[in-house]
């Protein structure tokens, strides 16, 4: 899922210092499991907006956020909520922000998280980073663990010099991606087939900015 | 001679190691090559070690050269991608510099410029792969060129990592990506050393022990407990305490010759690297009481 974190209540404030009137959209997705965009935090929102002397026109939990048509069609009871108001709050993440955007033209949209990653909730509320959206998965090849993400240079060929103790250069908490992935297929009976395998340079196109994927069969004419 | 015939040639090889200063005065540097020039085979020239900026090491191999030493290129994959690794290898190579050492390099977080865009595009492995394509006449992406280099190309492992297993791993894909000798991270203990050689004699490479000299007792324990792949042991920081503050230095230095001398004697790998890390004035003297000058 996507893994947001409310922005600090002053940074939004400063934000839209100028706006007096506000509809509140939130997600029931990640943003509701990230505990940064469900029902409980919009009424939070509602009544820190309210105690600030701002009013609220109304709040709405989207299924899926980041859905453009589906979300239009459920904001359609809420035409007069949102045409109340001078601007709207999105509490997901930035796709679910832009949804708004793209659904209100003329209406200044604002974001109240910041969008962290693409993470796995390990425990409630506990969040962990495991793929980069590459475009070009090689878990195949690496046992399963992701070197791109897990490891901070996202080395392909093994462990830098850097690694003490199993543990990463860069911080004694995160376990050495390399380690985890040679006990892994070690584990597997796969060490041969690791030893063996150079990766070559990623090729990063497949990330190139902005994507698209067209994933529907046209239908023939 | 030039420092890969040197090396080929069986001799017992000494480098050393010059960091660029930061920022332009380069007064004290030169200083430094002044005195290692005409004692080591070779100088590396470190490629802002630590993620720390400095001047760029392809700046200071060319001074190097101009000064009559034989420069080491060290180059890191953390501040270029692809092209402009290539692009400055390419550089490099019409400067006259014929050595280079590949290299990951040490993450942005540990330097002076936290907030930095790590690259990574590649990693040393590749980087490998890459400069052996360009001494073959081609670039990484097959496009042939017109000129080609001639590398000679090496890499680093560290004998006592912890755990060992995939650093061996590494190893022996940077052998198999063309690198032709190794210089390892500081060692001091010999027997251990042995041991990593025993592996590393099964391939057709080079190895050059890395040293960096113990001045305390402190020191000792500090890069026991920091530094990644390093493991002073415990008799040697005795033999330090017991030298007393005063004499702790020189008892360091001691130490170096006294490892040095017995690889070389007992034939155990092709020769040192030193790390001198602001002693370079003392290279000279290790090389001295090891037997070397
Ligand atoms: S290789 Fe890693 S970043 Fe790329 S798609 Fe697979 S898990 Fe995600
Ligand atoms: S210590 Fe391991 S995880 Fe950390 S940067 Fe090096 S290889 Fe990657």
């Amino acid at each position: 899922m996507i893994i947001t974190k409310k922005k600090d209540f002053q940074e939004l404030m400063e934000n839209i210092k100028n706006y007096k009137s506000f509809f509140l959209l939130g997600c029931s997705e990640c943003a509701t499991l990230c505990g940064t965009g469900g029902e409980p935090q919009l009424q939070e929102m509602k009544e820190a907006l309210e105690a600030e002397g701002k009013e609220v026109t109304g709040t709405f939990v989207a299924k899926t956020g980041c859905q453009v048509l589906g979300t239009k069609v459920e904001l359609k009871p809420h035409k007069d909520a949102i045409s109340k108001a001078e601007c709207i709050i999105v509490m997901s993440c930035g796709a679910g922000t832009q949804t708004a955007v793209e659904l209100y033209e003329d209406k200044p949209v604002y974001p109240a998280n910041d969008s962290m990653f693409l993470g796995n909730m390990t425990r409630l509320q506990m969040f962990d980073e495991r793929c980069s959206l590459c475009g070009k998965c090689i878990l195949d090849k690496t046992g399963g663990i992701c070197p791109i993400t897990a490891c901070p240079k996202g080395l392909l060929n093994g462990p830098c010099g850097g690694c003490k103790d199993g543990h990463c250069e860069i911080s004694p908490d995160i376990k050495c991606a390399w380690v985890r992935i040679y006990e892994r297929m070690k584990r597997l009976g796969k060490l041969q087939e690791l030893c063996d395998t150079t990766l070559e340079a990623k090729d990063w196109s497949a990330s190139q900015k902005p994507r698209t994927l067209i994933a529907r069969e046209e239908k023939k004419k | 001679m030039s420092f890969r015939d040197v090396l080929n040639s069986g001799k017992f090889v000494v480098t050393a190691e010059v960091g660029p200063p930061k920022g332009t005065d380069i007064s004290e540097m030169i200083h430094h090559m002044e005195l290692l020039k005409g004692k080591v085979d070779a100088i590396n020239v470190t490629d802002n070690q630590s993620a720390v900026m400095r001047i760029c090491s392809m700046a200071v191999c060319k001074i190097a050269l101009e000064h009559g030493l034989e420069p080491i290129l060290q180059m890191t994959c953390r501040d270029r991608n692809r092209i402009g690794l290539q692009s400055d290898l390419l550089g490099a190579s019409i400067l006259g510099i014929k050595n280079v050492l590949c290299m990951t390099g040490d993450h942005v977080s540990a330097g002076d410029h936290k907030g930095a865009k790590p690259v990574y595009d590649v990693e040393s492995v590749q980087l490998l792969k890459i400069v052996d394509s360009l001494n073959n006449g081609k670039d990484m992406s097959g496009n042939e060129l017109k000129g080609s280099t001639d590398f000679f190309q090496g890499a680093v492992v560290t004998p006592e990592a912890n755990p060992l297993e995939p650093q061996l791993m590494k190893f022996e894909k940077k052998v198999k990506a063309g690198a032709k000798f190794f210089q390892t991270q500081a060692i001091y203990d010999i027997e251990k050393f042995k041991e990593f050689m025993k592996h590393a004699r099964k391939f057709p490479v080079k190895v050059l022990a890395g040293f960096v000299v113990l001045k305390s007792a402190g020191m000792a324990k500090f890069l026991n407990n920091n530094v990644p792949g390093i493991r002073v042991p415990e008799e040697l920081i005795e033999e330090l305490k017991a030298a007393g503050k005063e004499k702790a230095l020189d008892t360091g230095m001691d130490i170096t010759a006294r490892h040095i001398r017995q690889l070389k004697e007992e034939g155990i790998c092709d020769g040192v690297h030193i790390m001198a890390i602001g002693m370079e004035d003392k290279v000279p003297e290790i090389m001295q009481r090891a037997g070397l000058l």
